[in-house]
């Protein structure tokens, strides 16, 4: 792909993106002058009630709020605390005989789908940059290229190994896992987005999917001998010392499937979730100091050292959304590996 | 890869019919929850964006990047082969020159001895047949130096055997008849030699 389809792709990615922000924020702008309307008497008394509660001082919780789920978004926003809150609609929630689904859009499905789109916009620019430079007998340039070394150094240097012989057929799965964690946390780190993956559900559904790949894995290359990554049975010891090792052995062999996935599940919601509150709570030590030295001009001095540390623990954390969407990856695939290889 | 696909389908349907139930248990309603709350709902969707994701990229970016790259290493495998059989090649030509070379080189070594031999043995030859011829000559000029020679004393002897007898008849014509002169002049003639 030549720099200037990929300079007019960017750009119209940018400029798409833009324009449905801006639209989406004059839409629900005229919703919540409407709403604000018909909630002008509900407000004045909630207004009583925060009046009270700022008496008792009791400080503003900004983080939480900014790391949990939630059902509204914030967009930028050219007026008082510069962004806007959008509310998400509610939707009936499905019932599937006794399970009751709210599918609901809240903030991280939002959040979730918006990474999907820019991930399927990217990678598939990407593709079709590398079927065309294929095409004309060249090897991929610009965004194709990039994309293609990523991809090229997962597959080969990363993947096959770790995946054994005949791996290939796993590697759209770790790779799809990559790219949809890598853009979940890249997404998160721009302002007034949320990270998908700081939710433990999305973690926990995504190790969920590595758990029933490593064991499909495991039963289609091992057949029968399955059984033996549940039950400990060694085959060259007498059956006097088999048994009670087995017995031993085996709640430990299943507990271990488990704790697998569970890891990667924690690792990820925990390593995302972490860094924001690191740099939110940097951030918020601005307005501490800001307090402590009663909003005089030392306290904008006095701000530069969170402003510094938050920088580069934002910094860092560019580094850890690459990180840790490699070691799901990763480890995803070294399980694989590991239980197509064992009891061979 | 496609029993893969299915597979993944429907262990996803199964994990997505799974998880509502997870979220019923924690009894959390979508966005109220903690930290560690679960949500069904959430769940869903993620499963949902994996599962188009992993359809979508497998066919449109995955596949033709590794194709693409896969064509390209093909390409280059075929290309250190091609330049590998061509080197070989190459070398096997090399050496049949070289073989040829060599080969000629014996010819004209060859050549040039024989050329040399016969020269050698032309010279010996003639010098042989010259020398021959030479000594021939040298011998046919002494006998017939010698033949002169005896000639022109024979010649020399009658000639003066003639001068002697015309001289000793012109001296003495009266009392000698012919025979008894002849005599004495051959005598004289013999003790003269």
């Amino acid at each position: 792909m030549t720099h200037s389809t990929t300079r007019s792709i960017v750009r119209s990615i940018s400029f798409g993106s833009l324009a449905l922000l801006i639209t989406a924020s004059a839409v629900r702008a005229q919703d919540e002058r409407q709403d604000e309307r018909q909630a002008e008497p509900v407000r004045l008394e909630s207004g009583v009630e925060q009046g009270g509660a700022a008496a008792a001082e009791k400080p503003k919780d900004f983080v939480m709020p900014h790391v949990l789920n939630s059902s509204h978004i914030a967009i930028p926003w050219l007026g008082a605390g510069l962004e806007h809150e959008i509310e998400l609609p509610k939707w009936q929630p499905i019932h599937i005989g006794p399970i009751t689904l709210d599918l609901s859009p809240t903030k991280h499905v939002v959040m979730l789908w918006f990474s999907a789109v820019l991930c399927l916009i990217v990678l598939v620019a990407a593709g079709r940059g590398a079927e065309k430079a294929r095409a004309e007998g060249r090897p991929a340039a610009g965004l194709a290229g990039g994309i293609e070394a990523m991809i090229l150094y997962l597959r080969n240097d990363i993947l096959l190994p770790n995946l054994g012989h005949h791996g290939e057929k796993f590697v759209p799965f770790c790779l799809t896992g990559f790219f949809m964690i890598l853009f979940a946390n890249l997404l998160g780190l721009v302002p007034y987005m949320a990270t998908a993956t700081g939710n433990l559900s999305v973690t926990a559904t995504l190790a969920v999917l590595s758990f029933i790949m490593i064991e499909v894995a495991g039963m289609r290359a091992l057949g029968k001998g399955y059984i033996n990554t549940v039950i400990y049975w060694p085959h060259d010891l007498p059956i006097a010392v088999k048994a009670p090792i087995s017995l031993i052995m085996t709640p430990v062999e299943i507990l271990s499937k488990f704790t697998k996935p569970f890891a990667l599940a924690m690792r990820l919601f925990a390593n995302m979730t972490a860094g924001h509150i690191a740099v939110l709570s940097l951030i918020g030590m601005i307005f501490t100091f800001a307090q402590l030295l009663n909003y005089s001009p030392a306290s904008w001095g006095a701000a530069l050292i969170p402003v510094s540390l938050a920088t580069a623990i934002m910094a860092l954390e560019v580094f850890v959304a690459f990180l840790q969407a490699f070691i799901f990856m990763l480890l995803t695939a070294v399980f694989i590996g590991q239980i197509r290889e064992s009891h061979h | 890869m496609r029993s893969l696909k299915l597979s993944l389908t429907a262990l996803g349907g199964l994990v997505a019919a799974a998880s509502p139930l997870i979220a019923q248990e924690e009894h959390a309603p979508a966005p109220s929850g903690g930290l560690l709350s679960i949500e069904g709902g959430l769940m869903f969707w993620t499963l949902v964006v994996f599962v188009i994701l992993f359809f979508v990229l497998s066919k449109y970016a995955f596949g033709p990047i590794t194709q693409a790259v896969r064509s390209r290493e093909e390409a280059l495998r075929q290309a250190i082969a091609d330049a590998k059989a061509d080197r070989e090649a190459a070398a096997a030509l090399l050496v049949e020159h070289k073989a040829q070379i060599d080969a000629a080189r014996g010819e004209a070594q060859k050549f040039i001895a024989e050329g040399r031999a016969t020269a050698e043995g032309m010279k010996t030859s003639m010098l042989e047949e010259a020398r021959k011829q030479q000594a021939d000559m040298l011998e046919r000029a002494k006998r017939d130096i010698d033949g002169e020679k005896a000639a022109a004393i024979a010649d020399l002897r009658r000639e003066a055997v003639g001068i002697a007898i015309a001289a000793a008849g012109k001296v003495i014509e009266k009392n000698l008849d012919d025979a008894q002169n002849r005599k004495l002049v051959e005598g004289y003639l013999a003790g003269l030699q």
